[in-house]
């Protein structure tokens, strides 16, 4: 987290610099200054474009969320008139979104329990620890950040059956957990390489054991890796809908994703009770990014701009 | 899932060194064999057989005839490959997936890198506007193709008010003329991820150095010169990546928004590759069929990958940024 936040602060400190060096400069001549007043305008009527289209729709997607089914159709894209919270309370119930949010949490909170340990331990185990063959599994574990994985998804329903986790919260989160092991790994291994070797054979030599060098040392350091891994893995899996969709089929084990789905397949007559559901379910999200927006963009973005 | 994409060139930039390259004694040199094995041991287990194992069992299965229930198999060699590749459906789906994949890789890649360039500069609101458009990359795609299909809706949608609002009063059926449904579905994916290029853009172009363009205004460079003699080439490596991002991840992460919205229709008209293929899977005999035309799938996006990569960082530096 921190070192994000140090990121965003020295890309802000240097925009600074270029901006007050390019005050001193005077504009060479009026035409200049001209077409760079034209160019910020251009700026400001884009922006205000970009964010009417992105921000609308989901506005638009609340304010259904209030309206009764009269009003729906009539008054489109306005503020609701009488406001029916009935709606709300009636998504909730009808889709059971209650449960659902129970199993996106169960599935979610599963796999980061199961992927930030094993990814750290393996990525340590890459960047920190000497022996035969390291380099071959390191390219092994590679290659599954090229599988794409709905390419997989029939054959890994076959598996799940023959380990008889098929239609069950377990095997969803033993899917997830091995879909992401390639990229939590290599995520980890580029944290700890930064680790100088020289803290844990100090850490060695004053009688820490290899595991409780890793453990107790070296982990707390890599906690700007761990908060992107939970960031980007978190979110991806609270939204993920295809595997989901692919091997779970009881209606109460399905995730957020695949139970709004199935609602709306199955409901499409009450449009403002289907607006409410989908509101319900965006809402946490929109929250959270809200509050904690900077690291959620620097966490999603974060494999790019380390590269 | 794009952000694991970008990891394959931060991995191979830096693949870890050679084994002994110092040499502790030799019992010490073994247990610490057994240690990294160890460390290593759960992810390599989960990964083998949730990943690595479905994997070969595909190219396995794709030679059989199966319904994935029983156990009886029946033999088909190369068939089911060779009847895929003449399946017109699937010809059909493979080719909407073609265009889907460069279609919205160009928009998301000019509109994320234009916003960008018209943003790299001191404008009032900028934190807000970047926060209001990465908002859609955090929404889940199938929360997004409903949103849409209700925005598409022709009776109460807000894509024919707005037309209407404009004098436009016969609008055309957005996600039931066969001629418009793919480009329909292809808007929503570039509408959820353009934010999230121009993040990228952005930071990279706040990464170029300001004495480049001091030195290219010493040489009398003008906008459009600065622009493509100083700014592209230097955030060139990014650019890659971000297309590469792109292009992989529209071929494969079409599934939700297209199966949410149209499943495949009208008259197959935005089938794409994934959605046939798991249509095909649950419908009788054909687990076996679908997992050859996943085979011709995964090759056609390795074979992207690499000329990818091959045309677009395989002469540059590793991207930093």
């Amino acid at each position: 987290m921190s070192d994000s936040l140090a990121t965003v602060r020295s890309v802000a400190n240097r925009r600074s610099r270029r901006n007050s060096s390019a005050g001193r400069q005077p504009g060479r001549d009026g035409a200049a200054g001209t077409r760079k007043r034209t160019f910020t305008a251009a700026a400001y009527t884009v922006m205000a474009l970009v964010v009417v289209l992105t921000i609308y729709p989901m506005i638009w997607m609340v304010f259904g969320a209030f309206k009764s089914t009269g009003e729906f159709y009539t008054n489109i894209w306005g503020w609701p008139h009488d406001f029916s919270w009935s709606n709300l309370s009636q998504a909730w119930d009808q889709a059971g979104l209650g449960r659902k949010f129970l199993n996106s949490i169960i599935v979610t909170g599963g796999t980061l329990l199961l992927v930030i340990p094993f990814c750290s331990m393996a990525g340590y185990s890459f960047a920190k620890i000497w022996y035969p063959g390291r380099r071959w599994l390191y390219y092994f574990v590679l290659l599954g950040i090229m599988i794409p994985f709905g390419v997989t998804a029939i054959p890994t329903l076959t598996v799940t059956l023959q380990f008889h986790v098929f239609d069950t919260l377990q095997g969803l989160i033993l899917v997830y957990t091995a879909q992401n092991i390639s990229f939590g790994t290599f995520l980890m291994y580029a944290f700890f390489s930064s680790i100088p070797d020289e803290l844990i054979e100090a850490a060695q030599a004053d009688g820490c054991s290899r595991f409780s060098a890793f453990w107790k040392i070296v982990m707390p350091l890599a906690r700007p890796g761990l908060a992107t891994l939970l960031i980007f893995i978190g979110t991806s899996i609270w939204n993920e809908y295809f595997m989901a969709s692919v091997l779970i089929h009881q209606n109460s084990l399905e995730t957020l994703p695949l139970g709004l789905v199935v609602f709306t397949t199955q409901h499409s007559t009450d449009y403002p009770e289907l607006f409410a559901a989908l509101t319900i379910v965006t809402a946490p999200m929109v929250a959270v990014y809200l509050v904690a927006q900077r690291q959620f963009i620097s966490g999603l973005t974060a494999g790019a701009l380390k590269g | 899932m794009t952000a694991v994409r970008d990891n394959i060139l931060a991995g191979m930039a830096r693949a870890p060194a050679r084994a002994w390259r110092r040499r502790p004694g030799p019992s010490q040199r073994h247990r610490t064999y057994l240690f990294g094995l160890a460390m290593i041991a759960p992810a390599l287990t989960i990964y083998v057989v949730f990943v690595i194992y479905p994997l070969i069992r595909g190219a396995i299965v794709s030679l059989y005839q199966w319904n994935g229930l029983t156990p009886t198999t029946t033999w088909m060699g190369l068939r089911n490959y060779t009847n895929a590749l003449q399946d017109p459906i699937f010809l059909l789906a493979l080719r909407n997936t073609f265009q889907y994949a460069i279609g919205v890789t160009i928009a998301k890649n000019v509109l994320g890198l234009g916003l960008a360039l018209l943003l790299n500069q001191k404008l009032r609101f900028r934190a807000f506007f970047r926060t209001a458009a990465f908002l859609p990359v955090m929404f889940a795609f199938v929360v997004v193709g409903v949103l849409w299909s209700w925005i598409y809706n022709p009776l109460f949608g807000l894509a024919d008010h707005v037309l209407a609002f404009v004098g436009i009063h016969n609008p055309p059926g957005w996600l039931s003329d066969p001629k418009l449904a793919l480009w329909s579905v292809m808007w929503v994916d570039v509408w959820k991820w353009t934010g999230f290029h121009m993040v990228l853009f952005l930071a990279a172009l706040q990464a170029v150095p300001q004495e480049l363009y001091d030195a290219a205004d010493i040489d009398g460079a003008r906008t459009w010169a600065r622009l493509r003699h100083v700014t592209i080439p230097t955030i060139r490596p990014v650019i890659a990546l971000s297309v590469l991002l792109s292009l992989t991840g529209a071929f494969v992460a079409n599934y939700d928004v297209v199966y949410v919205m149209t499943g495949g229709g009208p008259l197959n008209s935005t089938q794409v590759a994934l959605t046939y293929i798991v249509q095909t899977t649950f419908t009788g005999d054909q687990v076996g069929y679908a997992n050859a035309m996943s085979m011709i799938l995964l090759v056609l996006v390795a074979i992207v990958g690499a000329v990818q990569l091959r045309f677009m960082v395989g002469r540059q530096e590793p991207a930093r940024v």
